[in-house]
């Protein structure tokens, strides 16, 4: 029941205060709808209660006292009751006025409703509305699915786009209304029938506002996925979006490679998809494991078709140098390279080519120079099965050997203080069974005037060699001059080192 | 003394500053970083614990609550994963087993959790009885770290014989390099990180016979760069982790006098931040827990004043090991 007319015989009619401005926010239009139904308030407020006339007085005490018995805060007998309506009919009581204040609520950024400027808000309540009509024709998915279903059917494809994109416009109005994160999964029919399992944290408004939203609906549905152990298609698009954000979630590769097996994909369009995954994750170990999991997998099915396996090999190791072009020292995928190396028998002149192209681009690479040291000393046809990289192995023909004494000095020729070169020809010597002292004129090379004015070191490393081979071959004298120029001079840090080793001489 | 150095003329290690830095680490829960290592959620509790111990502030961290957490991530075939829900996992398993040991928490293992013998089990069952190595899970990666570890836990439980250790030692040796130190498998070049997990795993074998001690310390000395710092294989750059594996392996093998001890001190403690707490790879990086931990604990090898002393095999406080393994 709408307010009676203003005009009453008892409460004179107020002549109108001077027009208002039209409202702009909506607290301002519940403002002016305020005084609007609460007419003697505003002159009230304005003028204080003295400036209204008698009757005026009477009528705004009256609309005051009625308020608690309208509100039901006053209960009355029901004669009173009937004496009660009959004084508001009397007086024209305004009875169903507004009330002052009334609690628009705020929207997801904290901002008050009643702020809103009257088109942004229309603008909301739109929004609402066009929520409501996409979610019937969500709920109408839903249903006409359940029922295609219970008939043993699906639905079609373009029933399942459509209701894909109502989902994508429902998803934005939420977040837009409510800042409410319906994640890309959740918007995807295919996968209404998995329940995500979101991490069990402790209850953190913060955290959980900013936990990082599509990683956090994703990795859900993996717990979801691998709790039921699903090996499928969609689980496996899952593990891609997993690794995409994170590859170092370790449980995401090893429940990808069970999904490969469980659906028999082909193991080189794996491998195919991983080069572009480690390419993109250079320091990423997963990646590796993974790698050599496929392998181990599907080695066996080829091995009796050489020519599988050559290709197999081939595609391998121009991938390795591919991705050593990115990282040259890359110990994962070395240490693959020499995975690789042992399972599908690469003793070969194009693998030790490899290492040496590598070395040739920067002399002091470390891992190209184990590598060359690994497929020389480790190929079975060449050294003893077996024979560990610090013994001698008298198997390896001397050809091999004077061909590697050859290539490491070469290289320390080109830089003396390369520690990689210098390791590397103590490591064929050894190999070799050979005398140390056997490289004396090499090493003296490097070295001149020891103690003297005109001393000049080239590679502290030959001063280290020095002294061993001056110690073999019985030089106390000479040898200790070496340890103790190294230890002032040309490698001081390791002082402690050359004082056992001088320490060591004199025993 | 002055405010930026110890009486021994050593840099100030801004010891209240990473306690807190430690302390906070858990409450980044809005940084997207603290998300994406949740499967390292448990090694970064072990690493954190370390460093509070190696502070000597071992209660930095609620005990209770610590112990809770980590029975939460157990599994009941023993193992634990990295956080509740993941996957039992070796290295998990570890850092559990030591942050039980740390806390003094193996009693509420027997009485809240699964107990040591099945968490012995679980490792013991990830060996490969032909070869001696262990792998990481039931997927069967294998590598030096989890062979390591596999020891290390075992050996905290008081368990070592459920695996067969002449394997393992064996499988160490193979790996073994030309120039002294220890690669990822037969063959593959040689790492500070897995040099340190091969020789302690030899230490805890006691099979420290077999190592070539003066070659490999003459490859780790050589590690040190002109800035005091170590590095990680030769011809890279220095990291500050590399204080401990290089200097661990070092002493485990009672050499760290070949090497410059005040330089490396002074190195780590450029890398510290000294308002925020932490400590970083190299000077003026972005600090993280783990180059924290391995900061700290090189410090303590190098007998920096007022630290707790680490076990160089365990890198736990050595009360502690003192305790469980007597």
């Amino acid at each position: 029941m709408a307010p009676k007319s203003k005009a009453s015989s008892k409460a004179a009619p107020i002549p109108e205060s001077k027009a208002e401005p039209p409202p702009e926010t909506v607290g301002e239009r519940s403002t002016q709808r305020f005084y609007k139904t609460n007419i003697l308030q505003k002159r009230c407020e304005e003028a204080g209660l003295a400036a209204l006339t008698p009757a005026e007085k009477k009528t705004y005490s009256h609309a005051q006292l009625i308020i608690p018995v309208s509100q039901d805060r006053v209960p009355l007998s029901t004669k009173a009751e009937r004496e009660y309506w009959k004084q508001v009919s009397k007086e024209n009581l305004p009875i169903r006025r507004l009330r002052r204040n009334y609690d628009w609520g705020h929207d997801r950024q904290g901002r008050q409703l009643d702020t809103y400027r009257l088109a942004e808000f229309e603008e909301r309540s739109l929004k609402q509305a066009r929520l409501a009509a996409l979610d019937i024709v969500h709920r109408r998915f839903l249903a006409k699915r359940d029922k295609a279903r219970k008939e043993g059917s699906e639905l079609p494809a373009e029933d399942v786009a459509e209701e894909k994109s109502t989902r994508a416009a429902m998803a934005v109005l939420r977040k837009e209304l409510y800042g409410k994160i319906t994640g890309p999964l959740a918007q995807d029919p295919k996968w209404d029938d998995v329940v995500p399992i979101p991490q069990a944290e402790p209850e953190d408004a913060l955290a959980r506002i900013a936990y990082p939203d599509d990683y956090a609906e994703a990795v859900s549905y993996l717990r979801a996925v691998m709790a039921t152990e699903e090996l499928s298609e969609r689980c496996l698009r899952l593990t891609q979006l997993v690794i995409n954000m994170n590859p170092a979630h370790y449980t995401v590769w090893l429940y990808r490679f069970r999904i490969v097996k469980a659906l028999e994909l082909p193991i080189l369009d794996e491998i195919e998809w991983l080069n572009r995954v480690a390419l993109q994750n250079l320091k990423n170990y997963q990646i590796w494991h993974h790698r050599q999991l496929l392998l181990d997998y599907y080695l066996p099915s080829i091995s009796s078709d050489p020519v599988s396996v050559k290709k197999l090999a081939k595609s391998e190791t121009d991938f390795i140098s591919r991705i050593l072009e990115e990282d040259t020292k890359n110990y994962h995928v070395w240490s693959y390279r020499q995975y690789l190396v042992g399972k599908l028998e690469l003793w070969t002149p194009a693998e030790l080519g490899a290492a040496q192209n590598m070395i040739e681009d920067d002399v002091r690479n470390n891992s190209a120079w184990s590598h060359r040291f690994f497929v020389v000393f480790s190929n079975p046809r060449e050294a003893t099965p077996g024979s560990l990289p610090t013994a001698t192995d008298l198997k390896v023909s001397t050809a091999t050997i004077d061909r590697e004494l050859a290539y490491a000095k070469e290289k320390i020729a080109l830089a003396p203080q390369n520690q990689s070169s210098w390791n590397y020809l103590r490591g064929v010597l050894v190999k070799s069974g050979r005398d140390f002292t056997t490289l004396d004129e090499f090493t003296e090379q490097f070295v001149s005037g020891l103690g003297e004015e005109s001393e000049d070191v080239k590679s502290s490393h030959a001063l280290d060699l020095l002294a061993e081979i001056y110690k073999a071959k019985g030089d106390k004298e000479k040898a200790k001059l070496c340890l103790e120029r190294l230890a002032a001079k040309w490698d001081p840090v390791r002082e402690g080192y050359w004082k056992y080793q001088i320490a060591e001489l004199e025993k | 003394m002055s405010a930026t150095s110890q009486p021994s003329g050593l840099p100030i290690l801004a010891t209240d500053a990473h306690v807190n830095y430690i302390q906070s680490l858990d409450t980044k829960k809005d940084e997207l970083d603290y998300w994406l290592t949740e499967h390292l959620r448990i090694n970064g509790l072990y690493w954190g614990l370390t460093a509070l111990h190696l502070l000597n502030r071992p209660d930095a961290l609620p005990r209770q609550e610590t112990i809770d957490f980590v029975l939460s991530c157990q599994h009941d075939n023993g193992g634990f994963g990295a956080a509740p829900g993941h996957d039992a996992h070796m290295l998990s398993t570890v850092s559990a087993v030591q942050i039980l040991a740390m806390a003094d928490g193996f009693d509420d293992l027997e009485a809240k959790g699964k107990g040591k013998q099945q968490v012995g089990n679980y490792i013991a069952n990830l060996q490969n009885r032909e070869t001696g190595t262990f792998s990481g899970d039931e997927w069967g990666e294998e590598d030096t770290r989890f062979l390591y570890g596999a020891l290390n836990a075992l050996s905290l439980l008081g368990l070592l014989s459920l695996a067969d250790v002449d394997k393992a030692v064996s499988y160490v040796v193979s790996c073994t390099n030309h120039d002294g130190g220890y690669g990822v498998r037969p063959g593959a070049e040689s790492h500070s990180g897995q040099i340190f997990t091969c020789v302690a795993t030899l230490a805890i074998a006691q099979r420290l016979d077999l190592v070539d001690k003066e070659k490999l310390g003459r490859w780790l000395s050589e590690r040190q760069v002109p800035c005091g710092g170590l590095n990680g294989r030769p011809e890279k750059q220095e990291d500050v982790c590399y204080s401990w594996w290089v200097l661990s392996s070092l002493k485990i093998i009672d050499l760290v006098h070949w090497i410059d001890r005040e330089a490396l001190i002074r190195f780590i403690l450029s890398c510290q931040d000294k308002e925020s707490g932490g400590i970083s790879d190299r000077p003026n990086n972005r600090v993280d827990v783990w180059h924290t931990c391995f900061g700290l604990a090189g410090l303590s090898l190098l007998g920096y004043p007022d630290m707790e002393t680490v076990d160089p095999v365990y890198c736990m406080p050595k009360p502690v090991i003192k305790r469980i393994l007597g």
